[in-house]
């Protein structure tokens, strides 16, 4: 019996970082191992696997069918979502929608991605990847230069110099220091951010995300005696796409992650500042327009809220967590389950509401899901 | 991933030139040439050989190392507005990094963008310089 709505009931990770004696398999297997050792056997009725890479850098198609057979998980069905770097959370996405249609009760969702099986020019040849290909990647454009020319473009309307944007990255590495999963955890100063090397002129390497690898898995279900008081609701899930910078209207806008919030904020009149909320940091600039775009804080004030801000990427967000991109998604719904029930090492929460945001490039896809406590 | 000749070569007149579409419906103008407006979805969509003439509303010096992109470091990436309207993001070459401004004139020119290999195909494509003069 199955009341469709649809909970998350626990969450496992590694900490993401360089596992050069590691393979994908021996991540996933860690995390799922891991997820089953708290909940007990647990009877899944799909797995999905969110990965982006896996054709690029691991010569590998069907790769959820491989690591069914790798988790014994065998006859279960299964399937990889891709949507670039918004992945893991489409895929958290995928796993509500089989619940919610009936077709699962219980769906195992994981994230997982090798960023450091190749040296950093060869990944970056697979990043730029989010663009269009004969549009942009061909001409060797990135979503790095995007970032540097909106953050050219913010910094020149709202007046602000270079150090000013320095705070996000600040933030974020106090912010990943209680977190142990987090693969930036040390302190960096404005000065620091500043100094460091130039990938991109305005952005440095300091306001980018690290290259790392990361698994991690969550587990969905509707099913009683599977949903305990622990389990967070996921209320509702959102999703969007939009042109690419140069067609759109206000180059500083962010049109899809902007259908996403008013969806998911529609329903409720939701405190914001009440709110546990993780958003796609994978540049500064990039997290300064998401909290505009969210409503948070009016447009071009971002920079000088940060400081005090204590409910925004309390994992460190992409900025010092870290990006393992196909798995990010689903890390953030791990970090934030986590926060709002056991703990995510020290950090804990008692709000009853979480916002998770992930998009892909520039906003070209965009996905949100808003959970509650259930008993609130 | 080796290059591919029939796919450069469907493509070559929007490689080796700039070119746009209009929308006959909403008479809108953009880039990359597509055969639905962005806009409106409208089918009534013509395309148009830029002049490949326009300016540089902002730039970055990128100095992002992409495998097969190595020759030239640091790369100038501008933000570029056609003379026509539509806006897009291409390369500068010829062009000293302490001279690039906003507002600079700019036109397209033909260059190498990658090879394969030393033996291989080379690919080119469209970069812009400034206008001399």
């Amino acid at each position: 019996m199955s009341s469709n709505n649809v909970y998350l009931i626990a969450s496992s990770m590694v900490r993401v970082g360089r596992y050069f004696s590691k393979s994908y398999k021996d991540l996933v297997v860690d995390v799922v191992n891991e997820l089953f050792s708290s909940v007990g056997s647990i009877d899944i009725d799909y797995l999905i696997i969110s990965n982006v890479f896996s054709d690029s850098i691991l010569e590998q198609l069907d790769i959820s069918t491989i690591l069914t057979q790798e988790l014994g998980l065998t006859p279960k069905p299964a399937l990889r979502v891709e949507t670039g770097e918004s992945s893991g959370l489409t895929a958290i996405t995928q796993g509500y929608s089989l619940i919610k249609s009936g077709i699962a009760d219980t769906v195992l969702v994981v994230g997982v991605e090798k960023c450091s099986e190749f040296p950093t020019p060869t990944m970056n040849k697979h990043f730029i990847k989010f663009s269009d290909y004969e549009v942009e990647s061909i001409y060797g454009l990135s979503v790095v230069n995007e970032a540097a020319l909106l953050m050219k473009i913010y910094m020149r309307r709202y007046g602000y110099s270079r150090e000013d944007l320095s705070s996000w990255s600040v933030k974020m590495h106090s912010n990943a220091l209680k977190n142990p999963y987090a693969q930036l955890r040390f302190l960096i100063s404005k000065e620091q951010v500043v100094r460091s090397q130039v990938i991109s002129d305005p952005i440095r390497l300091l306001d980018m995300y690290p290259v790392g690898d990361g698994a991690s898995a969550v587990l969905l279900s509707s099913k009683e005696g599977i949903v305990n008081n622990e389990a967070l609701e996921v209320v509702d899930i959102a999703q969007a796409t939009s042109q690419p910078l140069n067609l759109r209207e206000d180059l500083l806008s962010l049109p899809a992650t902007k259908i996403v919030f008013n969806k998911l904020l529609s329903r409720s009149k939701l405190d914001l500042n009440d709110l546990v909320i993780e958003v796609h940091d994978s540049f500064s600039i990039l997290g300064y327009l998401i909290l505009e775009e969210l409503g948070l804080v009016e447009k071009g004030k971002a920079p000088s809220i940060i400081d005090d801000l204590d409910n925004v990427n309390l994992s460190g967000g992409l900025k010092a967590r870290g990006h393992p991109i196909g798995a990010t998604g689903v890390y953030q719904v791990a970090e934030v389950f986590k926060i709002m029930t056991t703990g995510l090492g020290d950090i804990k929460r008692d709000s009853c509401w979480g916002l998770i945001h992930s998009m892909s490039a520039v906003d070209n896809n965009s996905v949100g899901i808003l959970v509650r406590r259930c008993s609130c | 991933m080796r290059l591919s000749i029939p796919r450069f070569w469907r493509k070559r007149f929007d490689y080796y030139s700039v070119r746009i579409s209009e929308c006959l419906d909403c008479g809108r103008k953009f880039y990359p040439r597509r055969s639905i407006c962005p806009y409106c979805r409208s089918r009534n969509v013509k395309v148009v050989t830029s002049r490949g003439v326009g300016e540089v509303l902002t730039y970055t010096v990128s100095y992002y190392r992409l495998e097969g992109y190595e020759e030239v470091i640091p790369k100038v990436i501008a933000l570029i507005k056609l003379v026509e309207g539509p806006v897009l993001i291409g390369e500068l070459v010829d062009v000293d990094i302490s001279e690039v401004r906003e507002g600079l004139k700019v036109e397209a020119v033909l260059r190498r963008l990658k090879s394969e290999d030393p033996a291989g195909l080379i690919y080119y494509g469209i970069k812009f310089r400034p206008i001399v003069g």
